[in-house]
């Protein structure tokens, strides 16, 4: 008996691992079903365009977060990070291209810093990432103390692109998913990310150095991160460093919801990029239906803690 | 790609030599001293792996065996003396060829298999397509290791068995281009008897090849069995290197300094024949879930009953059962205590100190009105510490003991507490002999104090001890014990017979 059960559990065990992002694929699908009975035009590929173009940079900082997730971390810089990422561009990127591009880097490489001090200091990254975000926030208001500025064109241009026959915010999410599940499950790199959130002990004793993982983790968050700013600047045409504040604790639910956890080892790209959407095209559902914007943000809360429900159960059915 | 090719053609062909004395030593380590702040792990260990030869090494917990094993395996630098690979001073990549197989597993749960072979096997694996060869290599190693095995190398390590989780774990050690020494620590703690045969019988294999196996066991038998010489090691040094031929399991014991407790039949157990007559402190009537079929069994107040068997025949799912009882079913009549036997997933908290980890589950009764009582709780803590001997004390960090030490914390920690009924998932498993006998002690005494105990081992011997021994196969109970039938070549018997089981 023991013999036949063997071959079916590993099945039942990769069900269970996608069970969440499964979840909040249903609750995605029946907020799109909610959204179109409303507005039939949501459908067409010009309503996607709108509905989803909101949840692109949202999407593109929870892949950050879960890269961080991944090796055990959190980042609780994220959200001012990419409002950051907003301000450089709505002024140096403008202002001097080659400054503004050396300072983009340069936020990379901070992150990758960042990744060093955490892991050769023992400081708790919870601590580490919350205290950047105060730093973050600081530059911006010093580069941009009032929202304001404007985007360079080719940004602009990137963010007013509208092809025919699909829309367009889906391809920077499905390419940024992508990149992200080759580099996070398919990659060697992947690999020593993932054994440094699972088990740091066996990755040493195989002579593999955990400072190495985490550096690799955080730079690839930091150059997330600022993709995410880039592709939010080229949507609200200016810099503002408080307004992407809220993606801090939403890329953490999005990467929950998306079947990761807290404790690391787990990479979830695709789950990742499911989650993002849901939580960005709930408040498209809440405006259309009339919720007053005073109550969203509680809706929006206890939808999310449906939805993680859901996915309790699912994961008790599934045990 | 080369991963597959079986290890050390190239080394010291054994063909010529006349005997293991001849051999060239692989590995030897001369004076070596190593000190962690104040214990003294390794007082100064001379110790030579030959090639082509099996080393056992025996010791009880905190003799410095594990120490040795990293410092043998170039894990650690020890504090005085030497470790030579091949005659010559170490460097870090000598030691790539010295691989060691972990007891608590080496392997990172939330990657598959084949992922953890890149971890430790990268140099042995093309940049490219890296994950396909891995893949290959380690399926075609179990193959040749575990005749059905049943593992995958895209599954997920944590969906494993503990048994597998073991078997990717040496497959992982073996999986090199070139082996000279392979140590494996308690291969066999979690494996079941077949797998453990086939394991020799690969270990013999590697031996004939000129690798050398380092082989550390609690299982003297076992150790007796497969290796060419047997090292004693006590208090941080060899005191004793014999051949193994013609020793016997009680010469080891004594080398080890251990006084063999004999359980003395009748005398420590309380009548047997009182079972029936006493008061029901649980029950199963033909329960029935996965792994279970039609289990119908009693225990009583003051009884230690014993679940035995082969491993994973439902012995554990009883355990499961009585411990969240389900009504239809079960019933258990008083407060219980469960003692996991995996400590590090289950069992430990890492983070508290011993005295936090001893008293967790008792606290609820010492408290008064939901307010801690921090003197009468340091009274039971130092109690229990003195009781058992815990080394370290009350206060020492509880991941800074050894396992033995860890483990009496554990079932210090159910039998601190009230509870009249005491679940034990197999927690003897790697615990040295001293320790082992202190606690069979404990549990007969909590026992003759009135406390039932439900007691699963993978080891038939510690079933000597019990009142009654349930014996399962495939889910089902197929014989019951009392009193002197119960013996460890009875339950063998009793658990390989085909009939008694299967449908």
């Amino acid at each position: 008996m023991a013999q036949l059960l063997a071959p079916a559990l590993p099945d039942r065990a990769r069900m269970r691992r996608s069970a969440p992002a499964a979840v909040s694929a249903v609750a995605l699908i029946a907020m799109l079903c909610v959204c179109s009975s409303l507005q039939p035009g949501v459908l067409t590929v010009e309503g996607l365009t709108l509905v989803l173009s909101a949840t692109v940079p949202l999407v593109i900082a929870a892949q950050a977060q879960m890269t961080l997730m991944a090796v055990g971390d959190i980042d609780l810089g994220i959200g001012n990070f990419v409002g950051l990422v907003t301000v450089v561009s709505a002024t140096l990127l403008v202002s001097s291209p080659l400054v503004g591009v050396l300072v983009l880097l340069g936020l990379v490489a901070a992150y990758a810093v960042l990744g060093l001090l955490i892991h050769l200091r023992e400081v708790p990254a919870l601590i580490a990432t919350l205290g950047a975000s105060f730093v973050w926030l600081g530059l911006g208001l010093f580069l941009l103390p009032t929202p304001g500025g404007t985007t360079p064109g080719w940004l602009a241009s990137f963010g007013a692109w509208q092809p025919a026959g699909f829309p367009a915010p889906l391809l920077p999410i499905l390419v940024v998913a992508l990149v992200v599940y080759l580099l996070s499950a398919r990659s060697a790199a992947g690999v020593r990310m993932r054994g440094l959130g699972s088990n740091p002990v066996a990755l040493r004793r195989a002579g593999l150095r955990p400072l190495t993982s985490r550096v690799i983790a955080y730079a690839t968050a930091g150059a997330l991160g600022v993709l995410s700013g880039l592709v939010l600047a080229s949507q609200t045409g200016g810099g503002d460093v408080s307004s992407a504040s809220s993606y801090t604790l939403m890329t953490v639910a999005a990467v929950i919801l998306g079947g990761g956890s807290f404790s690391g080892g787990n990479a979830v790209p695709w789950g990742a990029a499911i989650g993002g959407v849901t939580l960005g095209l709930v408040s498209v559902v809440l405006s259309l239906l009339d919720v007053r914007s005073d109550m969203q943000s509680a809706v929006q809360g206890v939808i999310v803690l449906a939805v993680l429900a859901g996915r309790v159960v699912v994961g008790k059915v599934l045990r | 790609m080369h991963v597959d090719n079986l290890p050390a053609g190239g080394t010291a062909p054994p063909e010529t030599d006349t005997g293991p004395a001849a051999r060239p030593p692989v590995v030897t380590a001369r004076g070596v001293t190593k000190a962690y702040g104040r214990t003294r792990a390794l007082t100064g260990v001379d110790l030579e792996v030959r090639a082509g030869e099996v080393l056992g090494l025996v010791g009880h917990n905190g003799a410095g065996k594990s120490t040795l094993m990293r410092v043998l395996a170039g894990m650690e630098a020890c504090d005085t003396g030497t470790v030579l690979v091949h005659g010559r001073k170490a460097s870090a990549d000598d030691f790539r060829s010295v691989r060691m197989a972990y007891q608590e597993t080496s392997l990172c749960p939330d990657l598959t298999v084949a992922e953890n072979m890149w971890v430790s096997s990268r140099h042995c694996l093309p940049r490219l397509r890296w994950r396909r060869a891995a893949s290959d290599a380690v399926r075609r190693r179990l193959d040749e290791m575990f005749p059905g095995h049943g593992v995958s190398p895209r599954d997920r390590v944590e969906d494993l068995s503990l048994a597998r989780r073991q078997m990717v774990e040496i497959a992982r050690a073996c999986l090199v281009d070139r082996l000279d020494l392979l140590i494996l620590d308690e291969p066999t703690e979690s494996l079941g008897p077949d797998a453990a045969r086939s394991l020799y019988a690969y270990v013999r294999g590697l031996t004939e090849t000129g690798t050398a196996v380092l082989l550390i066991s609690h299982r003297i038998r076992e150790v007796l069995s497969v290796a060419d010489r047997v090292a004693v090691l006590r208090d941080g040094a060899v005191t004793a290197e014999r051949p193994a031929a013609g020793l016997g399991e009680p010469d080891v014991l004594e080398l080890m300094g251990a006084h063999v407790a004999v359980p003395d039949g009748t005398g420590t157990r309380t009548a047997a024949g009182g079972a029936a007559a006493r008061e029901t402190a649980a029950e199963l009537r033909g329960a029935t879930a996965p792994g279970l079929r039609e289990v119908t069994l009693r225990v009583g107040k003051g009884e230690v009953v014993g679940l035995a068997g082969l491993a994973g025949q439902g012995q554990q799912e009883v355990l499961e059962r009585l411990w969240r009882p389900v009504r239809r079913d079960t019933a258990v009549n008083v407060t219980r205590a469960y003692v996991p036997g995996d400590r590090q997933r289950s069992g430990v908290l890492p983070l508290w100190s011993v005295g936090d980890n001893l008293i967790v589950t008792a606290l609820r009764g010492i408290a008064r009105k939901g307010l801690r009582r921090p003197a009468e709780e340091r009274a039971v803590v130092g109690d229990w510490v003195k009781r058992l001997a815990i080394r370290g004390g009350a206060e020492a960090g509880i991941t800074e003991l050894s396992g033995g030490n860890q483990q009496k914390v554990i079932v210090a920690r159910a039998f601190a507490s009230p509870a009249g009924l005491v679940l034990l998932d197999d927690p003897f498993r790697g615990v040295d002999v001293h320790t082992k006998t202190d606690l069979y002690r404990l549990i007969r005494e909590e026992a003759a104090k009135g406390r039932s105990i439900v007691w699963y081992s993978s080891e038939n011997a510690e079933m000597a001890h019990c009142d009654r021994v349930y014996v399962f196969r495939a889910g089902r109970i197929v014989a019951e014990l009392t009193g002197e039938e119960i013996s460890e070549e009875r339950i063998i018997a009793v658990s390989f017979n085909e009939d008694g089981g299967n449908d």
